[in-house]
């Protein structure tokens, strides 16, 4: 299973769901895939479920959706523990897992190549709703509800290594101009303001 | 801190516009948690960091909250790569409330905090982040008014330190 045929799955699915990518392929191939304003590309390690959470605590009428990687969720592994005992009830965490950094154009290899279990960790850290998928066809099953129900799930996607990414146009957009675009977007939908100021 | 001087900075804090706390406590101003506790005007987050307390606050103010962070200075250390990475790239109005731990009017100060309140103004400035002293807790209400609208001009974090008669 490679991560981009996950991406091609999910992108229709996903209808007024607000979306936050870490970095690196997460950011790429989700951004090249869709377009949708209520995507934020964020572009950085061991930030991606954080915000998640906070748009999620924020709006919990909302389903958000967290597009993770390991070395990013392994940077910043207190947000488990955090996550779990909030408990938000809007929350998807997908991370994908390749095993590796890649960033590092070496493949220089994560924990969770060697010994390390994002699952068991998340469910020791109280995510009741944990579970790993190394296929295709039990990811969709796993992912289904998880796009289309409630709860907070956290599902690890074990993924080959892929360099698709590395092959795509990337969008120029950078992170104030998507985040003026999410935020109007934001604005839309829920009918409110949400920058304040005198203007 | 004193009682009526939690009980000011909690209203001040209501009154500001704060909607949203995300926390890791410290000791020099935790009397205000279960006063914003007790106030279904505040959303409290409680957070295992303050790495991610920045993070879920800037999610927050993305959607409409108007956000703040409560953190010991040592925090600021902590979370500063988020702030850089998250905060301030992006560009998102939080408050950021820390307890200025190690500075001169420090009234808990040792040679635990001593060597982190030293640099804390140093390491905001290095942040870009503006911010301000408090020390009067007269000046509370004015203060936490200023840097709010300060933050919502700015798109950007802004810091009050806490310090002097918050500390006692």
């Amino acid at each position: 299973m490679i991560r981009y045929e996950c991406f091609e799955w999910m992108a229709p699915l996903i209808d007024d769901h607000l979306v936050v990518t870490s970095l690196s392929g997460q950011r790429v191939e989700w951004g090249h895939l869709s377009n949708r304003e209520g995507n934020l590309l964020l572009g950085s390690m061991g930030n991606a479920l954080a915000v998640g959470c906070g748009l999620a605590m924020a709006l919990p009428h909302r389903r958000v959706v967290v597009l993770e990687s390991d070395g990013s969720i392994l940077l910043s592994l207190f947000n488990l523990p955090t996550v779990a005992n909030l408990g938000p009830q809007n929350l998807s965490v997908f991370v994908f897992d390749n095993q590796i950094y890649s960033g590092t154009r070496i493949s220089e290899p994560t924990a969770t190549a060697g010994k390390t279990d994002l699952e068991i960790i998340a469910r020791g850290a109280g995510i009741e709703d944990a579970v790993t998928v190394r296929d295709l066809e039990t990811f969709k099953k796993a992912a289904l509800p998880a796009l289309t129900g409630s709860g907070l799930n956290f599902i690890v996607a074990k993924v080959e290594e892929s360099r698709g990414h590395r092959k795509i146009q990337r969008t120029n957009m950078d992170l104030l101009e998507n985040k003026y675009r999410f935020v109007r977007y934001i604005e839309k939908t829920e009918g409110k303001p949400i920058f304040l100021g005198r203007g | 801190m004193e009682k009526d001087v939690a009980q000011k900075t909690a209203a001040a804090l209501k009154g500001a516009g704060i909607d949203f706390v995300t926390y890791l406590p410290e000791t020099r101003l935790s009397r205000i948690l279960p006063l914003l506790e007790a106030d279904s005007a505040f959303k409290l987050v409680p957070t295992s960091s303050e790495a991610e307390a920045v993070t879920i606050a800037s999610g927050a103010a993305l959607v409409g909250k108007q956000p703040a962070v409560y953190m010991e200075g040592t925090g600021l250390f902590v979370c500063s790569y988020n702030l850089l990475t998250v905060s301030i790239r992006v560009g998102t109005p939080i408050l950021l409330l820390i307890s200025y731990v190690g500075s001169m009017a420090d009234q808990k100060n040792s040679f635990r905090f001593a060597p982190t309140g030293l640099r804390t103004e140093q390491q905001l400035r290095a942040l870009n982040i503006e911010y301000q002293i408090a020390e009067d807790p007269a000046q509370v209400e004015t203060q936490l008014q200023n840097a709010t609208r300060m933050m919502h001009a700015l798109k950007q974090p802004v810091a009050l330190l806490f310090t002097g008669a918050f500390t006692l």
